[in-house]
């Protein structure tokens, strides 16, 4: 009996055809983000600096890090829609439909393509030119790649010990901590690949929904949608959120504040209030995507 | 084989398909006729599962459609009347999609292409839309599979691409396959559909074969109008006219003639043919 809710071999030929499209429909696209834009970011600052100061200076880290963050959001609000969102057109959703593969094999593909692959290929272009920028220029200091790499290696760094006081640094914050432990627990939840990872799940995930569940304006509307779900939750937190705020406003002593909340036993935990929190986010928006392709007509 | 029970279908408020029940069976190329409106793209997309009934059953082989199992799947093909204009060529385009059809065969589908005059190595999305819908139908074809659905296959052909059409439908079809055609194009299919279903608002006004249609009905070619024609219209060189066969005789049935006196006279026709 043929096996209707996941086969390996289905699922190899679907993910390949999957692929394949999306390569065809965003290709071009990621590489125009991935390599053009640290490119012309380095020409522009670079030739900008040169042309005021007078002197060739090339974009520094920050700059280069916020670059990044911009095209990482771009390719995540795009991707979805120019690989998936002609589903809900009736001649690519009718074929897509009836094409004999599982819904959970098709589900799947969907996933990985939006949330791993296309990220890392953006990402790991975008760093390689951004490296190689960096190793032609020593002005724009070390690449992405390597202060990011360097961030994580150099963790221990963040950890003084100052006649007996052990702090946590943050640039030139230093907030006291009352034991080791509960230093290094941070510090470990704070290097655990999965608290960003799981965030850029939950980045991906709204906008391949909206790419696949609204017909028209796909963008707009996802963040639309995304706003006022933001402003639903604020107000149905908004009592418990009250009382934290007014002992802020209250103690005017900040120094204190942050020191409580690195040392309270909520803070000890934040890895795992943030993954739970994530994943639970997360699982809604697979389930939505989930009954979407399910009930998705034509 | 797919038996149709009960079949209901609405937009909101409005009504489409209402008790439709018909059998359709293995080895057969039916034609779907019907005004515009009356349901016909419905019906098939409620055939392959892109739809879902609303109240009936639709059981193909013991499977439900909407079901969209892949072993369902993979053994059905619906060729839309709108076929997307992929970024590959048509060549690339079968290999990738056709092996998800266990039948599919890639070189029926570069003969086909080649008795359809169409070339496998352009891009889709360069192509005429004649060009494409000839792809699709090379691909449909190529899929060898027992349900097939064609919706409107012959919109933008040109008139040698009709022919060519027609000569690959009866040569790359299985045996045992279903075929349903839905299409204004009468002229453009009248060799090739047999049996005949005419869908009216809700109704289904005709399933019958050429056969039986040429049992009950005369197509009469002549210059002399025949008063009690249930049908007539004025055609180079006479008349067409059609009227209840109490001879025995057989005629030509002229599916034009046949659509337009059936709409004529629905309560008439469904009587005789539901006998």
């Amino acid at each position: 009996m043929k096996n209707d809710i996941f086969n390996f071999r289905r699922f190899g030929k679907y993910f390949t055809s999957d692929l394949r499209t999306c390569v065809a429909n965003y290709a071009l696209s990621l590489l125009t983000m991935a390599v053009l834009t640290p490119i012309a970011t380095y020409a522009l600052i670079s030739g900008f600096a040169y042309l005021m100061g007078g002197s060739w200076e090339g974009p520094g880290v920050r700059t280069r890090a916020f670059i990044f963050f911009m095209m990482a959001v771009c390719l995540v609000v795009t991707m979805p829609v120019k690989c998936y969102g002609k589903l809900t057109e009736k001649q690519y959703g009718s074929f897509w439909l009836t094409l004999p593969a599982s819904r959970l094999e098709k589900f799947i593909s969907m996933i990985i393509i939006t949330c791993i692959i296309a990220p890392i290929a953006g990402f790991c272009i975008y760093l390689g030119i951004d490296a190689i920028i960096s190793a032609i220029d020593p002005t724009c200091g070390e690449g992405l790649m390597a202060t990011g790499i360097n961030y994580f290696r150099n963790a221990g760094e963040f950890i003084d010990e100052i006649g007996g006081e052990l702090t946590l640094n943050f640039g030139n914050e230093k907030i006291p901590v009352e034991d080791r432990t509960l230093s290094m627990d941070i510090l470990r939840q704070m290097n655990n690949p999965w608290l960003y990872i799981d965030d850029f799940f939950a980045m991906s995930l709204p906008f391949l929904l909206g790419a696949i569940y609204f017909k028209k304006g796909k963008t707009v509307k996802t963040f639309l949608a995304l706003a006022a779900i933001g402003t639903a939750a604020s107000a149905i937190m908004a009592p418990a959120m009250k009382e934290w705020a007014m002992r802020i406003v209250e103690s005017y002593d900040a120094d204190m504040l942050v020191y409580n909340m690195f040392n309270s036993g909520l803070f000890r935990h934040f890895a795992l209030i943030d993954t739970i929190s994530d994943t639970l986010v997360n699982l809604a928006i697979l389930t939505g995507i989930w009954f979407r392709i399910k009930t998705l007509k034509h | 084989m797919i038996q149709i029970k009960d079949l209901g279908f609405s937009y909101g408020e409005k009504a489409v398909l209402k008790n439709i029940n018909m059998n359709l069976e293995e080895g057969r190329i039916y034609g779907l006729l019907g005004e515009n409106g009356v349901g016909k793209t419905t019906l098939l997309t409620l055939l392959c599962g892109l739809k879902k009934p609303q109240t009936g059953t639709i059981d193909v082989d013991g499977c439900k459609p909407y079901d969209r199992l892949p072993s369902f799947l993979s053994d059905q093909f619906y060729l839309s009347d709108e076929v997307p204009a992929v970024n590959m060529k048509a060549e690339d385009y079968a290999v990738t999609y056709g092996k998800f059809w266990e039948g599919f065969d890639l070189g029926k589908f570069n003969e086909i292409m080649e008795v359809l005059e169409n070339d496998p190595h352009q891009k889709m999305n360069k192509m005429s839309f004649g060009q494409l819908k000839k792809t699709y139908i090379a691909f449909a074809l190529a899929c060898n599979t027992k349900y097939l659905f064609m919706d409107e296959p012959t919109n933008g052909l040109d008139i040698p691409s009709k022919a060519q059409f027609r000569k690959a439908v009866t040569k790359y079809t299985r045996e045992d396959s279903v075929i349903l055609i839905s299409t204004h194009q009468v002229r453009d299919l009248e060799n090739i559909i047999d049996p005949i279903i005419i869908l009216d608002k809700q109704d289904v006004l005709m399933n019958a074969t050429i056969a039986e249609i040429s049992e009950k009905l005369y197509f009469d070619y002549t210059t002399e109008k025949v008063e009690d024609a249930l049908y007539s219209e004025m055609i180079p060189g006479g008349n067409i006219q059609v009227y209840l066969n109490q001879t025995e005789e057989e005629s030509k049935v002229n599916i034009e003639a046949l659509f337009n006196t059936v709409l004529k006279h629905k309560e008439l026709i469904k009587g005789i043919f539901n006998k």
